[in-house]
């Protein structure tokens, strides 16, 4: 019993069989031990010693308590015995055989653990176990074979047999979710590979620009590319008309002003030639020519300079702008005193003081001994 | 003549033309699995039109006997499959296939955008060859070169295809970034340079001048055509559709994968949330400031109640 046993742990190293596994049948095996005890089966104690070795054996022992948790363990017995019978009838067995044992112990493998479930073990077994992993495949004689197969002689076809470029460098593209960047490396690899294709077919002698009078079907119908332009026009018409509103806005913020501005350059304007008309009747009548120079009359503005400012030009608080600024003079009056966003961010006139309102003064004690 | 045809005819990939030179002959039988969603089904029209030597066949009803597909390649004439799996009604899989004996790719297909809704300018003839473009590191590694050769038989049109039209004006691009394969279509657009050198409009065309045989210099640039899409490998199979697996990529992540560590992460966050009550429950229990449950706070001697008692 004792040798079989040896013999299966150096079978065990040879192989290594998962100690997991194996862990976990012993304690399995261990509980149900226990109940039979409890069950008074006084048989039991004696095969005790060789339980820990040889676990086959111990088996025919257990099925003899007859509970349920024994099929699984009946069902996966002959096969371990199985394994032990073709060991050791031939313990020096051939290299072909191993291949078959050990593809024997893959299929028990391939009904994994979840690593949740070995968490209660020891560090040791830890140490045991092998993460699965998903393997690479990366057969490099199989895919050069297979290519081998299949590979057009591109060295000895001429050009517009296959018409591929390969770049010279390869394409690097640092950041792939920089969608600009990116597209224009494609760009540039492509517009290379035209250019050299070109060449290249121009040199056999193949048609390659299709003149402007060849007409035929396209990859995009008329319909679509009538679609595409519609979306393109649209698409003008909108950014136009957005910059029109735009532009629309920024007057509107400024219409009062300029429009102030204008009003009293036309007065100006007015005044003058009023004062002007003025001065060439008084020339007409004669009376005094002298007073008035040559340069008005052609209109020089030379009197702008010596004139003493009139009552219109003084500078100084316009009542009558500020008035028409506040209750508006011309142009829509809706919404003029609603608040927008630039008025309700002022917070010029804000002042907590006044908020909290003004207390009157405390007066002096005997004032206000005088008061009662 | 009729034995000479049909030597040739069985003789699909490479055809021994009568001076001794191998011709490429390829034929593509384009279909998909049933499930496929509108977008996905526009994808596979914009590129079947794209290519002339394709033939579209109805849906398959199988989504688990796929060597199937090999009997209907051969059924058309076609040594090429290229196979839409559609799977929940929202991943896309590309099978790409060398009808009777392999190899077959499986590839991720992302973030596919169709002609239609992508809106682009760019337009070509019907079933004129393009020209290919690969980018340097396709010949790096053995499955990538792999998986250009599948591009380059499927993706470019044989010389003699029947449907196609004379002129080269367009470009597909096949970039690798990422660990994935970007795919791009463009226009190749040929224009008399102008006099201003600065007329060109900045939006996609880059001009570049080049002396054409005449002495006439030509600009070309590209506009974009459409459709594009993002493909990841996943495996390759010696077989088609069948066979060992010669290549796995080990950094794909399944969109289902991506979607469960989703969901439990939602629920992570409300689970971290409950246990969080339980622990200041638990907390302020043991200090004493529960009323109800917990320890009882330890009565001082300097309490009131206990002063005045």
């Amino acid at each position: 019993m004792v040798v079989k046993g040896k013999l299966k742990m150096a079978l065990v190293a040879e192989k290594d069989v998962d100690f997991k596994k194996l862990n976990l049948k012993k304690k399995e095996k261990a509980a149900r031990k226990k109940k039979a005890q409890k069950g008074g089966d006084k048989d039991k104690p004696e095969s005790n010693g060789k339980v820990e070795e040889a676990w086959v054996d111990v088996e025919g022992g257990a099925e003899d308590s007859g509970s349920d948790e024994d099929e699984g363990e009946t069902e996966t017995a002959p096969m371990q015995i199985d394994f032990e019978g073709i060991d050791e009838s031939d313990s020096d067995s051939s290299a072909g055989e191993n291949d078959q044992d050990n593809d024997l112990e893959d299929d028990e493998d391939d009904e994994d653990i979840p690593v949740s479930d070995l968490e209660d073990l020891d560090d040791e077994e830890k140490e045991d176990m092998i993460p699965h992993q998903r393997l690479t495949i990366n057969n490099t004689v199989a895919l050069t074979a297979a290519l081998k197969r299949i590979a057009l002689p591109t060295s000895k076809l001429p050009f517009s047999e296959h018409q591929s470029i390969m770049t010279s460098a390869p394409v690097v593209i640092e950041d792939v979710s920089d969608d600009l960047n990116r597209e224009l490396a494609f760009y540039a690899q492509s517009l290379s590979a035209a250019q050299e294709g070109r060449k290249l077919l121009k040199a056999e002698g193949v048609a390659f620009t299709r003149p402007t009078d060849y007409f035929a079907e396209m990859v995009k119908a008329d319909e679509h590319m009538a679609k595409i332009k519609a979306k393109l026009i649209d698409e003008a018409a909108s950014k136009k008309a957005s910059s029109e509103a735009r532009k629309q806005r920024d007057l509107k913020k400024f219409g009062k002003q300029v429009q102030v501005a204008k009003l009293q350059e036309r007065d100006k304007e007015r005044s003058k030639t009023m004062e002007k008309i003025k001065d060439l009747k008084r020339k007409r009548q004669g009376a005094d020519t002298e007073t008035t120079n040559e340069a008005d009359i052609f209109d020089v503005a030379l009197e702008d300079e010596t004139a003493k400012p009139s009552r219109k030009d003084r500078i100084g608080p316009n009542k009558r702008a500020k008035k028409d600024e506040k209750f508006g003079f011309g142009g829509k009056k809706r919404f003029k005193k609603s608040g927008d966003a630039m008025s309700s961010g002022d917070l010029t006139g804000f002042s907590s003081k006044k908020m909290k309102g003004v207390k009157p003064s405390r007066p002096g004690k005997a004032r206000r001994a005088s008061k009662k | 003549m009729s034995a000479y045809k049909a030597l040739s005819k069985s003789n699909g990939d490479k055809q021994e033309a009568p001076n001794g030179i191998k011709k490429n002959k390829q034929r593509v039988l384009i279909l998909s699995s049933r499930g496929i969603t509108y977008r996905h089904r526009h994808l596979l029209n914009d590129l079947a039109s794209l290519l002339p030597h394709s033939r579209k066949d109805a849906k398959l009803d199988t989504k688990s006997k796929l060597y199937q597909l090999n009997e209907l390649a051969e059924l058309y004439n076609c040594n090429n499959v290229f196979f839409f799996e559609a799977r929940k009604g929202k991943d896309l899989y590309l099978w790409m296939s060398k009808a009777p004996n392999g190899p077959t790719v499986k590839m991720h297909m992302q973030n596919l955008h169709t002609m239609e809704e992508l809106h682009f300018t760019g337009n070509c003839l019907k079933g004129s060859r393009p020209l290919l473009s690969f980018d340097a590191s396709f010949d790096k590694e053995p499955h990538l070169r792999v998986l250009k050769e599948l591009f380059m038989h499927i993706f470019g049109v044989p010389k003699g295809a029947r449907k196609a039209k004379p002129f080269v004006d367009h470009v597909m691009g096949f970039t690798l970034a990422d660990g994935k394969i970007w795919i791009r279509n463009y226009q190749i657009s040929e224009t008399e340079p102008s006099k201003v050198s600065t007329s060109s409009d900045g939006t996609d065309a880059k001009p570049k001048v080049k002396k054409n045989a005449d002495g006439k210099e030509t600009e070309i640039s590209l506009v974009e055509i459409g459709p594009r899409f993002v493909l990841t490998p996943i495996v390759i199979q010696e077989g088609s559709f069948g066979g060992p697996i010669i290549y796995e990529n080990k950094e794909f992540v399944s969109p289902n994968q991506v979607r469960s560590e989703i969901r439990t992460k939602k629920a992570g966050r409300y689970n971290q949330r409950a246990e969080q009550g339980v622990e200041r429950l638990a907390k302020r229990g043991e200090l004493g400031l529960r009323t109800n449950g917990g320890r009882k706070a330890k009565v001082d001697e300097l309490d009131t109640g206990t002063l005045f008692a």
